[in-house]
């Protein structure tokens, strides 16, 4: 599994550049556990650009439904994870 | 100015597509207008203009004529469907509350009247009505569109302003992204004085209730006729080919049976058995391919919860024709991903916030019912944002604005 373990410190590092660049949050704040509104301070409206910041540079569409139920840093990168191994 | 050669094909004359032709021209730039109906008819049906939208029809000086025609609301009150209290209101016309806060005037206006305004202001040379486009050719330097009648036309740049079942949307995705929301309308239009148990006529009001609400407010220089819109959850699977179906006489009345008298009245005053499947546009990645963009409904088709989806269209036209005042025809790439950039995130949180506020219209009783009527006490300072936004302000700031 050596292959996903690269691909989600990819996803991971790249979240935690869009959340820096659209939420001004601390890069070092962003580890999987990390909840975005909790421990983040991203309010519902900030998550939306945060949403459409990811799906342009992962280059997947995540459902209005499934990104309304993450809660952490680790449930956003799962799902892009998932959703980048699907064939588009 | 290189930008003065464009030359931008907008299919469809609806609000979204004939402010785009405006913008442009207002910039300096030719646009053709192309819509498939031999003449500019207007359903009956009316719409709620913001300030996000009003605010760029000001710079262009249309607003006076847009005055003469509209309604502006005193207040918005939210209601009780069974008893018709108030559950919560927020002052509009009242002491100028709604201009002094956002900027800009908020219209209840006939869709026919806006329409006249707009197509008046783009003028017909440019329009060309009884085009249906069928099909589109990528070539080295432009686009050819082919429309049914036989004519074929060249454009640097074509922007596809066509609805919901957008064809130019299915050109750019290869697939058919509208979904069934699960919901429909009964809508109409009514004189004022045919609603003698309606309160406040010239408010704009919601009246909420169990998996259902109606929206209604005042059209017209002088608040004269009602416009309203139904909201009820069903079918579950809308099973016509196009939007719009008929329903025996008895079913628009008989679905709001138990709701107060203004509500019924004004359903049954309408006359009008007819169904509207509501529709939206699953989110997009990608609004243009090559030279071809779509804006509005096509980009983004939402729910009506906001009374947005007019005023997100205007906005994006507004946007759109700021980006391509100075574009090069061979190089629009950059102009398209900004556009898109800008009003992806835009839209998507009013589609989104949309799609959440028709829950929160449906609740009949039950504990949920208190903490609806908490948010809609608060509603202007939670969705103040969808009415302060100013598009000329988001493209200065290069970023999106909340």
């Amino acid at each position: 599994m050596q292959q996903d373990g690269v691909q989600q410190d990819g996803v991971l590092a790249g979240l935690a550049e869009v959340l820096t660049d659209v939420a001004g949050v601390d890069p070092a704040a962003v580890t999987p556990d990390a909840r975005l509104a909790d421990d983040l301070g991203i309010d519902s409206l900030t998550l939306v650009d945060v949403v459409v910041a990811a799906e342009d540079r992962f280059g997947v569409v995540i459902p209005d439904d499934d990104w309304a139920r993450f809660v952490t840093v680790g449930d956003a990168v799962a799902h892009l994870e998932r959703a980048m191994r699907l064939p588009r | 100015m290189a930008g003065s050669e464009l030359r931008v094909a907008i299919v469809g004359a609806g609000i979204g597509g004939l402010s785009l032709g405006i913008a442009l021209r207002e910039r300096g730039l030719r646009a053709d207008v192309f819509e498939q109906a031999p003449a500019l008819t207007e359903i009956g049906a009316a719409i709620a203009l913001s300030a996000n939208a009003t605010r760029e029809y000001a710079r262009l000086g249309l607003v006076d004529e847009l005055d003469v025609a509209a309604t502006i609301p005193t207040e918005l009150i939210y209601r009780d469907w069974r008893t018709g209290d108030r559950v919560a209101a927020h002052p509009v016309a009242k002491d100028d509350s709604y201009v002094r806060r956002f900027g800009a005037p908020y219209y209840g206006i006939h869709r026919a009247d806006l329409q006249k305004t707009l197509s008046t202001a783009f003028g017909v040379q440019n329009l060309h009505l009884g085009c249906r486009l069928v099909n589109l050719v990528e070539q080295r330097d432009g686009v050819v569109l082919e429309f049914a009648n036989g004519r074929a036309e060249h454009a640097d740049l074509v922007v596809g302003a066509d609805g919901v079942r957008s064809t130019v949307r299915r050109w750019i995705t290869g697939a058919d992204d509208a979904i069934y929301s699960g919901t429909s309308a009964f809508r109409g239009i009514v004189p004022t004085d045919n609603l003698p148990s309606l309160p406040d006529p010239h408010a704009i009001q919601f009246w909420m209730g169990p998996d259902a609400h109606l929206l209604h407010y005042a059209i017209g220089g002088a608040g004269e006729s009602e416009n309203f819109f139904a909201v009820v959850e069903t079918p579950r699977i809308w099973p016509h080919e196009g939007s719009v179906a008929d329903v025996p006489e008895d079913v628009p009345v008989a679905s709001f049976r138990g709701w107060h008298p203004a509500v019924t009245e004004m359903i049954r005053a309408a006359a009008s058995p007819i169904r509207w499947g509501l529709f939206a546009v699953r989110p997009l990645l990608r609004w243009y391919r090559g030279r071809v963009v779509v804006l509005g409904d096509a980009a983004h088709g939402m729910l009506p919860h906001h009374g947005q989806g007019a005023n997100t269209s205007i906005e994006d036209a507004f946007a759109l024709a700021a980006l391509l005042a100075d574009a090069v025809a061979d190089d629009l790439e950059p102009v398209l991903a900004r556009f898109q950039h800008l009003r992806r995130a835009r839209t998507r949180r009013i589609q989104r916030s949309s799609w959440v506020t028709n829950s929160l219209l449906h609740l009949g009783a039950g504990p949920a019912v208190a903490a609806r009527d908490a948010k809609v006490a608060r509603f202007p300072d939670d969705f103040g944002w969808i009415h302060s936004y100013d598009v000329q302000q988001a493209l200065a700031a290069g970023t999106v604005q909340a």
